[in-house]
């Protein structure tokens, strides 16, 4: 369960995110969707107790992530932005080096290994260093590498991105298996039909600003529009000449 | 500092930097062999050109070879070839066409039979290095021969003792052991240890910190609820590991180099027992801390990998200061300079390779005061990840 309160941040003059709360709860996915440059990655950044927002707090399972972050980022696993695998280094020692830093005991990060190995089809290339991995493989390290210490809030930032059919596909089988296991997932995208597809609840940022929150059909029906993508133009102001 | 979560990420950076072949190639075998091979190399050719210069006969263009017969007739006879100068003595020796050129004055042989003195003209290049240097020596000590042969002749026609003209007799006391002979040339051992060392660490200094924000495994590597100091500190570790091993093997190449160094013709005795390796070991191992910590922090700065290439690459004109110093400038040692990083390991060296006792507070200053600066730079590269502004290249 992740709770977010009033958090902000500015870089210079610019106000990447100004006063953003959300909730995403247990059991569910929740998506905090906008167009590039409009505060997402900072936003989570905050979220993951990467960078200090300047007011506002985040909770993570009740744990304040600034007072405690080592606390807090044992209790989360997290996909972020930057994808970087070490290339050296085989898909299975990428994923150990991350269950170890966890703090985790070798049996049980071999076990766990072997059953995300199962999980997310990586079987064909575990055992290969990662240089020259498709996008698709190297995502699927990726989330398996933040995943190993098994957290209940696992939050992806555009976890899709650049993905071919099948490895979305794989991948959003993969979420909807760990909502069903009560987790709580967050995660950032601007890709309508990926929202449309897997979340329960979307929250829009726009101008690093929240401006709705609710279920894909509360957010039609607000709008008056069919589908999200409509919706979504509509409450960030309509379609703006660039 | 979790010290489990330290050893993680120090095996993790040497198992990673171990297999990359470049690394290890560039790092450690490059820095450990660089300066014990290029020593071996200019230190013979040198000697060898030297020595050639000195067996060969010497060939010197005389101009107005007719003005004075008598002496040209003293150099043949010292098996010296005389030629003949096309183009002026100027262009000559600028042309490095030859080392020295003589030119008899036109009064030459009036002058010589009037008992006046007579003026001959040596061309040379007063900063021509080695084997040039050795004709125009050769040349002017058979002048002087041939001045005080005539000389002593004149005198003798007038009944004068020639003793009368030596007024004072020197008599050269060279204190000079055959050691120290040995150390004035290899007063830049010192230097290539060090930079074997800063080599050694350069590149996982460089890969750890801002090659890792390159490639974007930094943001992943510190959501880990592991504290970013702890982290910082086994790459610190990984990288000043790989400093340390270099340095060893820059030592062990020197020890093993030392055959073919030509000690022997030099008149020069070199002594590197197992005591001095290790001493020289104890006095440099702390620099590797010092190193690996300055490298860290520079890089950290780096944009990119090649921008952090560039600037950690600059930091190894660093110890050489010191050295090119006690090259040049006979500093007096005194006990607080062994406290003073890269200039106390030079010193101690250099006091072992000249053969003398090294007190062991010149070596304990040199060891402590190396490791307090380098333990206060390890703790600012440690502290300075903490900042959100390292985190991310954009």
């Amino acid at each position: 369960m992740i709770s977010v309160e009033n958090i902000s941040k500015s870089f210079g003059e610019v106000t990447a995110v100004d006063n953003v709360s959300l909730q995403a709860p247990d059991g569910k996915i929740t998506a905090l969707l906008g167009a590039n440059g409009a505060g997402k990655t900072t936003s989570m950044r905050m979220i993951y107790a990467l960078i200090k927002p300047e007011g506002g707090q985040v909770l993570v399972d009740g744990i304040n992530t600034h007072e405690d972050p080592v606390a807090a980022r044992a209790r989360m696993g997290v996909l972020p932005d930057a994808r970087g695998l070490y290339k050296r280094l085989t898909a299975r020692e990428n994923i150990v080096y991350f269950g170890r830093l966890q703090g985790m005991k070798e049996a049980k990060i071999k076990e766990r290994c072997e059953e995300l190995v199962d999980r997310l089809g990586m079987g064909a290339f575990i055992d290969r260093k990662t240089e020259g991995f498709s996008q698709g493989q190297r995502v699927k390290v990726a989330i398996a590498r933040a995943l190993i210490h098994d957290p209940q809030n696992i939050l992806l930032d555009e976890p899709t991105n650049g993905l071919d059919v099948m490895s979305t596909r794989a991948i959003r089988r993969f979420l909807k298996e760990q909502r069903a296991l009560g987790k709580c997932i967050l995660f950032s995208s601007h890709v309508m039909q990926e929202v449309s597809a897997v979340c329960d609840e979307i929250t829009i940022i726009d101008g690093g600003r929240i401006v709705a929150s609710g279920t894909e059909s509360q957010l039609r029906d607000k709008t008056g529009s069919d589908n999200l993508e409509d919706a979504f133009v509509s409450l960030v102001g309509g379609e703006k000449l660039v | 500092m979790n010290l489990k979560s330290l050893k993680t990420v120090f095996f993790k950076e040497v198992l990673e930097n171990a297999r990359d072949k470049r690394t290890v190639m560039s790092s450690i075998v490059m820095g450990a062999l660089f300066g014990p091979i290029l020593m071996v190399i200019i230190m013979n050719t040198t000697i060898k050109m030297q020595q050639d210069k000195a067996e060969q006969k010497l060939e010197v263009p005389v101009i107005n070879q007719a003005g004075a017969a008598h002496l040209m007739d003293f150099l043949s006879a010292q098996d010296v070839v005389l030629q003949e100068l096309k183009g002026s003595p100027e262009e000559a020796i600028k042309n490095k066409d030859h080392d020295v050129v003589l030119a008899i004055s036109d009064d030459f042989a009036e002058d010589f039979s009037q008992g006046r003195p007579a003026k001959v003209m040596l061309y040379h290049d007063g900063s021509a290095k080695g084997a040039a240097k050795v004709s125009v020596n050769r040349l002017r000590s058979l002048l002087n021969a041939y001045d005080r042969s005539i000389g002593t002749q004149r005198l003798q026609l007038r009944g004068i003792s020639p003793n009368l003209t030596n007024v004072v007799m020197i008599e050269q006391h060279d204190q000079a052991t055959k050691e120290s002979r040995g150390a004035m040339l290899l007063t830049v051992l010192p230097y290539f240890l060090i930079m074997g060392l800063f080599m050694g660490s350069m590149y996982l200094a460089i890969d750890t910190t801002a090659g890792e924000k390159e490639r974007k495994s930094l943001e992943p590597l510190f959501l880990n609820p592991v504290k970013r100091d702890t982290v910082l500190a086994g790459k610190l570790a990984a990288t000043v590991a790989f400093g340390l091993l270099t340095l060893v093997l820059t030592i062990v190449a020197f020890k093993l180099t030392l055959p073919w160094y030509p000690f022997e013709k030099l008149g020069m005795r070199f002594n590197m027992g197992m005591q001095v390796m290790l001493i020289m070991l104890l006095v440099l191992a702390p620099l590797a801390l010092l190193a690996g910590a300055i490298q860290t922090i520079i890089a950290a700065f780096a944009h990119s990998y090649r921008e952090a290439q560039t600037y950690v690459g600059l930091v190894l004109i660093v110890p050489m200061i010191p050295s090119m110093l006690l090259m040049f400038m006979p500093i007096k040692e005194q006990l607080w300079m062994m406290a003073v990083p890269i200039l106390g390991q030079n010193l101690v060296i250099n006091e072992l390779m000249r053969g003398d006792v090294v007190g062991w507070d010149a070596i304990g200053l040199a060891i402590a005061g190396t490791l307090i600066v380098g333990l206060a730079l390890a703790w600012i590269a440690v502290k300075l990840y903490n900042r959100e502004k390292m985190l991310f290249t954009d």
